[in-house]
């Protein structure tokens, strides 16, 4: 059996896996996506998995600190990608939230929270990019996220909040 | 999502080598994967692949840059780069509009322009879950029907459809009649166009129409919703139009090719390979042993199917084409066929199957050979034909001889067969007929023998049939010996087939001969086992239907064109019109549930010498035609990419050539089929814009992941006020980006004014044809042109 190993960072944490075509206990097939890999195999939970065609944005995490949909991308794929989930933007010591995790709860920015983490992470990979993004960009940047609560008002007022604090 | 082959390559040619050297199975490319994860978890391609090939990590394979001449976009720069990137702003912003376009940031992210450029359609019946009952084969993928046509089209063409292969109907032609094809010249009002594109496989469809058994008609995808489209009766309307104008299609060639071919034999094979090569300027013989050319056509089909003056009209078109018939001419009697291949370049035998077969029955002597009967037809007339008569068999000739026997004055006319009636060679058209005049029909009966009184035939003892064929489907009947029954007759006809008679083959001319004992030829050219010696029709395949022969003919015709060097030039194409290069059909026809019927003589009126069917008015021929649904793929063009691409004039970078944009997206319906089996874009150039206003403008529901209901690029130079240079490509409408060329053609070297807005929105919409669910689009397309025209100043 063909077998290579891929190395992925993981909010922080190192992580090297056997990969193959065959399933065998323990390897990572080649056609797992990542969000089965963050989920299943790391118990990162936070991102969800609901449509499973990139179409609803609650899987997204950052791959090299660009928001994409986890369930559209083969862990195959992403030998030495550095991938963030929601469970790496507190402070790894001090538990400290992120100050975008803090505007969402202070603005009440979400209802039932299943699509939240998938937001947040949208939200961070264009605040690293454009720190002070107008309203338009974060709508822009927000486009492939949906919730059904329709706690977007709400998402937008936190994002715009970070967006006017942050000093680089 | 099914398990996978996974490689990463480091280079272009890396992943080309890995293309090139699968071993088995289906290899594809992932770059952003966007497209292709859907695909696979889907399962929506009936071939999941074997191999994913990882792109991403090629180095130096992403990235914009910016040269002499334009700027050069690596095939794996992220479409979020393109959209974002300064130089893209200043330089090219329609391709930055359109990136930004697509779907939401997410996919953007991810998604790559390769990628984009290489993307499949998104028809939702295209991509249709396997997982929920079962993926739909459309005509896109190797299936036979388009099911937007009937089904949801509101986000499908308005400017028709594109072929993805030869349509099911014309698959069921043995000579491959472009069906849909002449079916939208009709509709066009060209019957002329729709009579050439015949003629180029049928040179006689106003006999095949009358006779034939229309295969083609079991391959119209109407007949699983309706009624099949009735296509002979169509095509009997074209046959007749070729007759009345046979001037213009039987046309004496301009040049002579200086080279003389010999036809043995005047049936439909024999006809149909003398018509070609006529056509292609040789000299061209036929020697027939009857005393009229036509064969079977001629001889054994009655008058009440073929009139015979339209067999003779055909035969004497074929001779004002300058090609000598030779009647009453027997070879192997009258002449030699070792003189005849002496005489001639090449020769072609097409001698038919007209002899007796030999059943082995006690009593076979005392009865008639069907074929004989419909032969000598008008000698039977004097009083011959009993009041009892039994045929044998269950084909179309036995359905002839049933008829003309009953028609001639019979009381009782039996027909037994040895199929079971769903089995039944002959027609399901021929076999109500037979019943409508009152022929008995004995199904599952085998012949046991002739019952006679001193010599004199009194009937026929049959046994019960109980199987035709053994299990691997080779002809092994079996019988009820216990089940027998006393048929009546005074004649008994035997309608059990026919045999191909050689012996008029020299000996040290004869040719090598199969298992069956027909002529042995090639698949490809129809040559025999000698030089320049061709053989065709049922002398090759044993009894067989005439549109078979012909095609058998036609076949011969090239290769012994082949044989004799001769290349004909085509004359005929200009009577076709192809005013754009979609297909069309008429919704308003797919509406008409009933095929159009031949209005026919009542059946206690009918003759053996006048035709029972009538031909259909041109009204009733219009409508039918407007039935064809010309079964092609209606979907749209996916890629927001495409039409700037063309619009500026970039040019496709693959690892073996370099593509204009125009060329890879509009040329096939699927932009990769342009690309070899291991070949992948590398790169795209955008020649220098800086003089050119470009803009990309997407018409859609939802800003987000959204297809575009009409999309415009364009890009344009002005000089003085004047236009100096245009290119508008619409997106969203057609099965490929729709370039409006006559639009730009009128606007170059003008100053824009309202009137020109309007007269140019009149002119991009000219060959529009909705579908039904999509009339909404027409006036979306208007306003987004009229909107672009504006703003040019």
């Amino acid at each position: 059996m063909e077998t290579k190993f891929i190395a992925l960072t993981v909010n922080g944490k190192k992580y090297e896996f056997l990969s193959g075509s065959d399933s065998i206990v323990g390897i990572v097939p080649w056609n797992e996506t990542l969000s089965d890999t963050l989920r299943q195999r790391l118990d990162l939970t936070g991102s969800k998995e609901a449509c499973g065609e990139g179409a609803c944005g609650c899987c997204t995490v950052l791959v090299d600190n660009r928001a994409v949909s986890s369930c559209m991308t083969l862990t195959s794929d992403c030998n030495g990608k550095e991938i963030i989930t929601i469970e790496g933007l507190e402070d790894p010591v001090t538990g400290e939230l992120d100050p975008l995790q803090q505007a969402f709860i202070d603005y009440y920015a979400f209802q039932c929270g299943f699509c939240t983490p998938g937001i947040i992470m949208a939200a961070k990979g264009l605040l690293i990019k454009n720190p002070h993004p107008t309203e338009e960009e974060v709508k822009d940047a927000l486009s492939g996220n949906q919730c059904r609560c329709i706690s977007q008002y709400h998402v937008i007022d936190a994002v715009m909040h970070v967006s006017k604090q942050i000093s680089i | 999502m099914k398990n996978f082959n996974h490689i990463n390559v480091d280079s272009f040619d890396a992943a080309s080598f890995e293309l090139a050297h699968k071993k088995n199975g289906k290899t594809v490319l992932i770059a952003g994967g966007t497209d292709l994860m859907n695909i696979l978890k889907e399962e929506i391609l009936p071939e999941y692949p074997d191999t994913v090939i990882n792109i991403k990590n090629i180095p130096d394979s992403e990235g914009i840059t910016v040269g002499e001449n334009g700027i050069t976009i690596g095939a794996l720069t992220k479409l979020v780069d393109i959209a974002e990137s300064q130089i893209i702003k200043e330089k090219a912003i329609g391709l930055g509009e359109a990136a930004k376009s697509v779907a939401s940031s997410l996919v953007r992210n991810a998604g790559t322009i390769g990628g984009n450029i290489c993307q499949d359609v998104r028809c939702w019946y295209y991509r249709y879950p396997h997982s929920s009952g079962g993926r739909m084969v459309c005509q896109r993928k190797g299936g036979s029907e388009c099911y937007a046509i009937r089904g949801d089209n509101r986000y499908h063409s308005i400017f028709g459809g594109m072929k993805t292969h030869r349509s099911s109907c014309t698959g069921e032609c043995p000579a491959g009649t472009d069906i849909p094809a002449y079916m939208e010249q009709i509709r066009k009002g060209n019957t002329a166009g729709a009579a050439q594109i015949i003629m180029e496989v049928n040179p006689m469809p106003a006999l095949t129409s009358r006779v034939c058994a229309h295969f083609c008609q079991d391959g119209c995808n109407r007949g699983c919703q309706d009624e099949d489209v009735a296509i002979g009766n169509v095509e009997r309307y074209v046959g007749d139009y070729i007759l009345e104008n046979s001037d213009l299609y039987f046309k004496a060639p301009a040049t002579s090719t200086g080279k003389s071919v010999a036809i043995i034999g005047a049936g439909p094979s024999g006809l149909s390979a003398a018509y070609y090569l006529r056509r292609a300027g040789n000299d061209v013989t036929i020697y027939d042993t009857k005393k009229e050319a036509g064969g079977m056509l001629m001889y054994a089909i009655p008058a009440y199917r073929l009139p015979k003056d339209i067999v003779r009209k055909f035969v004497s078109s074929l001779k004002k084409m300058g090609i000598n018939i030779i009647t009453n001419t027997t070879i192997g009697k009258d002449i030699q066929a070792s003189k005849i291949e002496e005489k001639y370049d090449s020769v072609f035998y097409a001698t038919g199957a007209w002899k007796r077969p030999v059943i082995g029955i006690a009593g076979e002597e005392l009865t008639e050979f069907g074929l004989d009967f419909l032969i000598q037809v008008n000698e039977w007339m004097k009083g011959k034909v009993g009041s009892e008569v039994l045929v044998t068999g269950g084909g179309n000739v036995a359905m002839d001889v049933a008829i003309t026997a009953k028609r001639l004055g019979a009381k009782k006319v039996t027909m037994a067969c040895l199929e079971c009636e769903s089995d039944m060679p002959a027609s399901r058209e021929e076999i109500a007929r037979a019943r409508e005049e009152g022929v008995i029909i004995m199904p599952s009966w085998g012949l046991s023998k002739v019952i006679e009184e001193n010599g004199v035939l009194k009937g026929m003892e049959l046994k019960r049939c109980t199987s035709t064929r053994d299990e691997k489907g080779a002809f092994s009947p079996q019988y009820d010996h216990c089940e027998t029954q006393i048929v009546n007759a005074e004649n008994i006809l035997m309608a059990v087939g026919q045999q191909v008679d050689l012996s008029f083959l020299d000996e040290k001319y004869q040719v090598q001969l199969n298992q069956r004992g027909l002529i042995d030829v090639s698949e490809e050219t129809q040559m025999t086992s000698r030089e320049g010696v061709f053989a065709g029709g049922d002398a090759t395949t044993g009894p067989a239907t005439v549109i078979k022969g012909i095609a058998n003919g036609h076949k011969a015709a090239n290769g012994m064109n082949k044989y004799l060097g001769v290349v004909e030039a085509h004359i005929f194409h200009n009577m076709i019109s192809e005013d754009e290069g979609f297909i069309t059909f008429d919704p308003e026809g797919l509406k008409v549930k009933t095929a159009a019927k031949l209005k026919e003589i009542p059946a206690d009126k009918r003759s053996i010498d006048k035709e029972d069917a009538f031909s259909l008015s041109v009204e009733e021929v219009l409508k039918e035609a407007s039935r064809c649904m010309n079964c092609g793929c209606y979907a749209v063009n996916a890629s927001d990419i495409s039409p700037v691409l063309i619009a500026m004039d970039a040019t496709i970078i693959t690892n073996k050539k370099k593509i204009k944009a125009v060329d890879f997206f509009t040329i096939k319906l699927n932009s990769v089929d342009m690309l070899d089996l291991d070949e992948l874009v590398k790169a795209i150039f955008i020649p220098d814009m800086s003089s050119f206003q470009t803009h990309y403008e997407k018409l859609r529901i939802r800003r987000s992941i959204d297809f575009a209901l009409v999309s415009c690029a364009s890009a344009y130079k002005l000089t003085d006020g004047k236009i100096n240079d245009i290119s508008i490509v619409l997106g969203g409408v057609a099965p490929v980006p729709y370039k409006l060329a006559e639009v730009e053609e009128l606007l170059i070297g003008k100053e824009m004014t309202s009137e020109l807005v309007e007269q140019c929105v009149d002119v991009a919409m000219k060959h529009a044809m909705p579908l039904e669910k999509n009339t909404y689009k027409l006036s979306e397309t208007r306003s987004l042109v009229k909107q672009l025209l504006s703003e040019i100043n």
